[in-house]
């Protein structure tokens, strides 16, 4: 059972990042009391990773792992959750160019989630896009709290919810193991699979979550020394 | 500086962070000596012309401060692998931070894996990336 869940982070089956899921794990494990998550999605870059079983970290370190995947359309990057066998026949996920309002409709509809994220970010985030295209349809939520996003992106966020009524919900992003956790979300009600998952994505009834840590800098010394 | 055997080295170490003034001058300095004499490196309005903010450090600047970042933390950690992403332009005259994380240890090739990123003071962070050292050990 989960409440807290990093939904959003790589681990080295993507091709930015070096991060074993157990590395995560321990890394969770080790910083609990800043982080108090009870599990993860891997959103793997442009892919569905249909091989790896997870079962036994799961056991081992008292997490849920679920798995989903980080897509590319033209109005940016988008998560989709629950991805099936229907979805990896109808879309090819390595497509940079997928269309948007295509996949949030026939993911919908074969049962899964498609939802924005980072949508502050310049070029890979929807509200640059709605700039000059149509609203999609059919966005139930979008990533208001990613842990990579730099000072404003986050911010504007905010208005886009306003505007459109968006559920919000965190991830932190990671393609580090010592980032995963950062950012996660928060659900009323307790998530023990992708089934669950997807239903309270779509229904609402969570929250972003920052467990970001800011430390206090030291006075910098010049770069000569 | 000092000298850190594998086993006195923890996964969830911290390398001890950096906090820097990155000026223009430095950059300028570099690029220079570095061969990479362009206007992206050593000059703003030559970079604006290119499409940038202003100057910009090189690359390989920004991935020998996370790799001096390691060698303050330990002397001896000799670095088989560096890997880095840029996420934004490194933008002079700021102050950035540098720092990291120990994350595994690898007892039979008696290696660390360690995260490391440079960061400005918004907590924004510009590069980030892996390294892998190869670390003494007692015996050796």
């Amino acid at each position: 059972m989960a409440r807290v869940i990093d939904l959003h982070l790589h681990s080295e089956a993507s091709d930015d990042s070096r991060a074993p899921v157990e590395a995560y794990l321990k890394w969770l494990a080790r910083k609990r009391d800043e982080r108090p998550l009870d599990g993860i999605v891997l959103t793997e870059h442009r892919q569905f990773d249909t091989r790896s079983d997870y079962r036994a970290l799961e056991d081992k370190y008292g997490m849920l792992i679920l798995k989903a995947s980080e897509v590319e359309t033209e109005y940016g990057h988008v998560l989709v959750y629950g991805v099936n066998d229907a979805m990896l026949q109808r879309f090819d996920f390595s497509n940079v160019r997928l269309r948007a309002q295509e996949l949030i409709d026939e993911v919908t509809r074969m049962g899964g989630v498609a939802m924005p994220c980072h949508p502050g970010r310049p070029t890979i985030g929807l509200i640059e896009h709605y700039e000059n295209r149509p609203p999609l349809e059919g966005v139930v939520g979008v990533e208001a709290l990613n842990g990579g996003s730099k000072k404003g992106e986050n911010e504007r966020v905010a208005e886009l919810i306003d505007t459109y009524g968006y559920h919000a919900f965190g991830g932190s992003d990671a393609h580090l193991v010592s980032f995963v956790g950062i950012c996660a979300t928060e659900f009323e009600k307790d998530i023990t699979n992708t089934e669950e998952l997807v239903e309270a994505l779509r229904t609402g009834g969570y929250r972003p979550v920052d467990f970001r840590v800011r430390r206090a800098p030291a006075q910098p010394a010049s770069s000569r020394t | 500086m000092k000298t850190l055997y594998f086993e006195e080295v923890e996964e969830g170490d911290e390398l001890p962070p950096i906090d820097l003034l990155l000026t223009k001058d430095f950059v300028r300095t570099y690029a220079k000596t570095a061969g990479m004499d362009f206007p992206r490196f050593t000059d703003d309005e030559g970079a604006r012309q290119e499409g940038l903010p202003g100057m910009i450090a090189p690359g390989v600047l920004s991935m020998g401060l996370l790799a001096r970042l390691i060698g303050e933390w330990n002397q001896a950690a000799q670095i088989t692998r560096i890997g880095t992403t840029f996420r934004s332009p490194v933008l002079p005259d700021c102050h950035i931070h540098l720092l990291g994380f120990v994350t595994q240890k690898d007892a039979e090739q008696h290696t660390a894996e360690c995260d490391i990123w440079m960061e400005n003071d918004d907590g924004e962070r510009w590069v980030i990336g892996t390294a892998t050292v190869l670390l003494p050990t007692r015996n050796s």
